[in-house]
């Protein structure tokens, strides 16, 4: 689903907001509000279809897998020593079941410094921005791992 | 506080505090359907053997996956999940399978119709017994931006 031309140091793919795959999402972090669940709670509430929980957006994985997003943007990391170090997401509103997302995803900050236990850590922040059918923006997730010293365990 | 339903920018003050909403304790299970949900398959939250070969005792949750949990706890709090306008957590220790995951959030300031939360969610549990863990710890720190209604 990832489109072939696009600029270097980018990739843009589609996300599917698909209506089991959000209520999956929902049941799997013990979501129990009813606008995640229900469609008609939602509508009632105003809003199309139900709304992609908070953090659904990490489903973009499924459309660019881990290898796929290191070979084309290049950040070369050793998953071997890479943690999950932070993670935020800035809201203009929730996706709703039944929309495409277009995504764009790069390499937003890449820095080094130093460990508390010595040697160097590497952030690298991973900036995807969700665009509606309208190409309004929706949600920007920011993906941060941090890479480990080599010699500290 | 009223109806979290019906919250209202007028009804929130700085200081204000919320929870403890607590979730799990996490099972071996919970973190399978939140890899199948989510697209996570690292091995390293699934397989004992590829847990152990990267020198973790055993299987931990994905962050992702109490991540959830505090952003359905804010959401909770502040009326529903169509409010929040920004939700960011830093990691700072690994939830273990059988750890109950404790959220507490509290409101830093209210600037037009826009509060902002300070979050935890702490683990709470016995851990693995090789790595003789607090039974209590900060999992996860986090900030909220939440917009309400007047």
């Amino acid at each position: 689903m990832v489109s072939a031309e696009q600029p270097q140091g980018e990739i843009s793919f589609q996300l599917p907001v698909e209506r089991d795959k959000v209520q999956d999402f929902a049941l799997a972090i013990g979501e129990d509000n009813s606008v995640l669940l229900e469609p008609e709670a939602a509508i009632t509430l105003g809003f199309p279809d139900v709304l992609a929980p908070p953090t659904f957006t990490v489903t973009q994985i499924f459309a660019v897998p881990r290898e796929e997003r290191e070979t084309r943007l290049g950040a070369n990391l050793d998953y071997g020593r890479v943690l999950h170090g932070e993670q935020e997401f800035i809201y203009k509103r929730l996706p709703f079941a039944g929309e495409v997302l277009q995504g764009r995803m790069r390499i937003a900050k890449d820095f080094t410094k130093q460990g508390q236990r010595g040697g160097e850590m590497r952030f690298v922040t991973y900036e995807t921005t969700f665009t509606d059918a309208e190409g309004e923006e929706v949600l920007t997730a920011y993906y941060t791992l941090i890479e480990t010293a080599k010699d500290v365990g | 506080m009223g109806d979290p339903q019906n919250i209202t920018i007028e009804g929130v003050s700085p200081g204000m505090e919320f929870g403890e909403a607590s979730y799990g304790p996490v099972t071996r299970e919970d973190i399978v359907a939140y890899a199948r949900a989510s697209g996570d398959d690292n091995p390293i939250h699934q397989d004992e053997e590829y847990a152990r070969r990267t020198g973790a005792p055993t299987v931990f949750a994905m962050g992702m996956l109490p991540a959830g949990y505090l952003a359905h706890a804010v959401s909770d709090w502040f009326g529903g999940p169509q409010h929040l306008r920004r939700f960011k957590v830093r990691f700072t220790t690994r939830v273990w399978p059988g750890d109950e995951v404790v959220c507490t959030g509290r409101v830093e300031s209210v600037e037009g119709n826009i509060v902002r939360v300070t979050m935890q969610a702490r683990r709470r549990g016995d851990g693995p017994e090789a790595l003789n863990l607090p039974s209590e710890e900060t999992a996860l720190v986090g900030e909220a931006e939440v917009e309400l209604p007047e």
